[in-house]
């Protein structure tokens, strides 16, 4: 088993929709994050601060600090998921239903490698 | 929610209200899935709202420079009323008899039932921003008025009551006159005025005759919705109808209603209509109907509410009992009607009746004449067929 990184992107939720609408989405999410739970296959899933994060570089050998929310990006990075999986295949299939997916937002998946076992 | 909110915030703060749900709403979206549903949902939804609303106070009150006296008000809790006296209370101010009937419809969809702007307009095929001006407009009257968000006092609510009730008949009958077609909300708008009477009939202060039998009523006319349609979209008549798929638990509840709505003194239209309605709905068919307690019905009606629709129901059921001239000839009594003028049931009606009556050729040119005349385009399939039934083998 190894360890997937779930990024959740999103373009924000358009104000029109009425609050009827908003429900229905949010119990599409959270059936979703239920099912996961249940799969035992989530390890920890997090919620980002809105609008808020730092981005550090070094400028001239020093530490230069830029605030976000990065305007040159227009997704924002709304929180991540740590999942349990055997292959690449095997998140996708459990990500294929993920209701993001409806939206205009995007799903990333990177696989934490397991630098331990290395010889 | 808003309801609740908003009752807190006073009706001149709708807007204000609105936008607090709607923020609590995307805070819920973007923390439930991650941290797992609260423990009380609408509890926290309602802490949130309330903590952005007191922050968009505070900074509207900060920019105009007059925070003075205003963090006292805001440190109170909301009041704690009776479960759905809020949604009751904001259903009466959207009612309120000072605002335009359309205003009514729009600010009721809107702020009671949550509907969004957009799907008001295609409910009633208009345009979405002619819907958010009515509302604009709704909403400067109510600060303008001072209407509040309120539960009338016993002796101004009869007639407030009687005004909300025309709004839940007005918005049903727009759901149910539409006939299916691509656009599903049509057939929510029967729902939401389901919901919104049963809110009225479990309300102890609404809790009254004639609010159970306009709840009749609807509950009796919604069983047939899902038969009047074939699987074409096209419209069916009631003796066409498979009475197989009325709904039985909305015609089990209509009959519970209609039930209670007898306890009164006063007969009120509603009444009426839906005792016609049960007439229908526990007959197992078209034949077994007792027609000439229909007719004596429409009689009643036609006491309490004269119209020449009314006249034309009755006339058809008339033909029911009596055959199809007696039926013409009640008609003939209403065919000049103004009214009617532009009704094309008018003209289908006589072309049933006269096609019944052994004339296809004279029923055939009534029903022309109601092609002419403005109906959707299920109904003038509709037409087209039984102007086919009525010169067969003539390729149209």
């Amino acid at each position: 088993m190894a360890k997937y990184l779930v990024v959740v992107r999103g373009t924000g939720i358009p104000s029109t929709l009425s609050p009827q609408e908003m429900q229905k989405i949010i119990q599409k999410y959270v059936s979703w994050a239920e099912e996961l739970r249940k799969s035992g296959r989530a390890v920890q899933g997090e919620k980002l601060r809105a609008g808020e994060g730092r981005v550090l570089r070094s400028q001239g050998g020093k530490m230069a600090v830029t605030d976000g929310p990065y305007a040159e990006t227009k997704e924002i990075v709304g929180g991540f998921w740590l999942i349990e999986a055997g292959s690449y295949d095997e998140v996708l299939t459990l990500l294929a239903n993920h209701p993001h997916l409806d939206s205009p937002g995007s799903l990333e998946v990177r696989e934490v490698e397991d630098t331990s076992r290395r010889g | 929610m808003v309801s609740r909110l908003a009752r807190w915030l006073g009706a001149a703060r709708l807007d204000l209200a609105e936008e607090a749900v709607q923020d609590a709403l995307l805070r819920a979206l973007a923390t439930w899935p991650f941290r797992g549903v609260p423990a009380e949902p609408r509890g926290w939804l309602f802490q949130v709202a309330r903590n952005r609303a007191v922050d968009l106070l505070r900074r509207e009150a900060s920019l105009r420079g007059k925070l003075d006296g205003f963090d006292g008000w805001l440190e109170e809790s909301p009041p704690a009323p009776a479960l759905g006296d809020d949604e009751l209370a904001m259903i009466f101010m959207c009612c309120h008899p000072s605002l335009p009937p359309a205003a009514r419809v729009a600010l009721t969809l809107k702020t009671v039932g949550g509907f969004s702007v957009e799907e008001i307009a295609a409910a009633f095929l208009a345009e979405s921003e002619a819907i958010a001006q009515r509302l604009v407009r709704a909403k400067r009257q109510i600060r303008e008025q001072a209407i509040a968000i309120e539960i009338p006092a016993e002796e101004e609510l009869g007639g407030r009551l009687d005004s909300v009730l025309d709004v839940l008949y007005l918005l049903f009958n727009e759901g149910y006159s539409a006939h299916g077609g691509p656009n599903l909300t049509r057939a929510e708008l029967c729902g939401e005025a389901i919901r919104l009477a049963e809110i009225l009939a479990g309300n102890p202060a609404t809790d009254r005759p004639v609010v159970h039998a306009l709840l009749a009523l609807m509950l009796l006319q919604a069983s047939r919705l899902p038969a009047r349609v074939d699987e074409a979209g096209d419209v069916l008549l009631l003796a066409e109808q498979d009475r197989g798929v009325w709904d039985q638990e909305l015609i089990g509840r209509g009959l519970h209603h209609l039930d209670r709505a007898a306890s009164g003194r006063t007969i009120t239209a509603y009444h009426v209509e839906a005792a016609i309605a049960a007439a229908h709905a526990v007959a197992v068919d078209d034949a077994a109907t007792d027609w000439g307690y229909v007719v004596r019905l429409y009689d009643d009606l036609l006491a309490i509410k004269p119209s020449p629709v009314v006249e034309l129901n009755r006339a058809i059921a008339l033909a029911m009992t009596e055959g199809p001239a007696a039926g013409i000839a009640a008609i003939d009594r209403i065919e000049q009607d103004p009214a009617l003028a532009r009704y094309y049931l008018l003209p289908a009606a006589l072309g049933r009746l006269w096609l019944e009556a052994g004339d296809p050729e004279r029923a055939a040119r009534y029903f022309e004449e109601a092609l002419t005349r403005p109906c959707s385009a299920p109904e003038r399939r509709f037409l087209e067929r039984q102007l086919t039934k009525c010169r067969p083998g003539i390729p149209r």
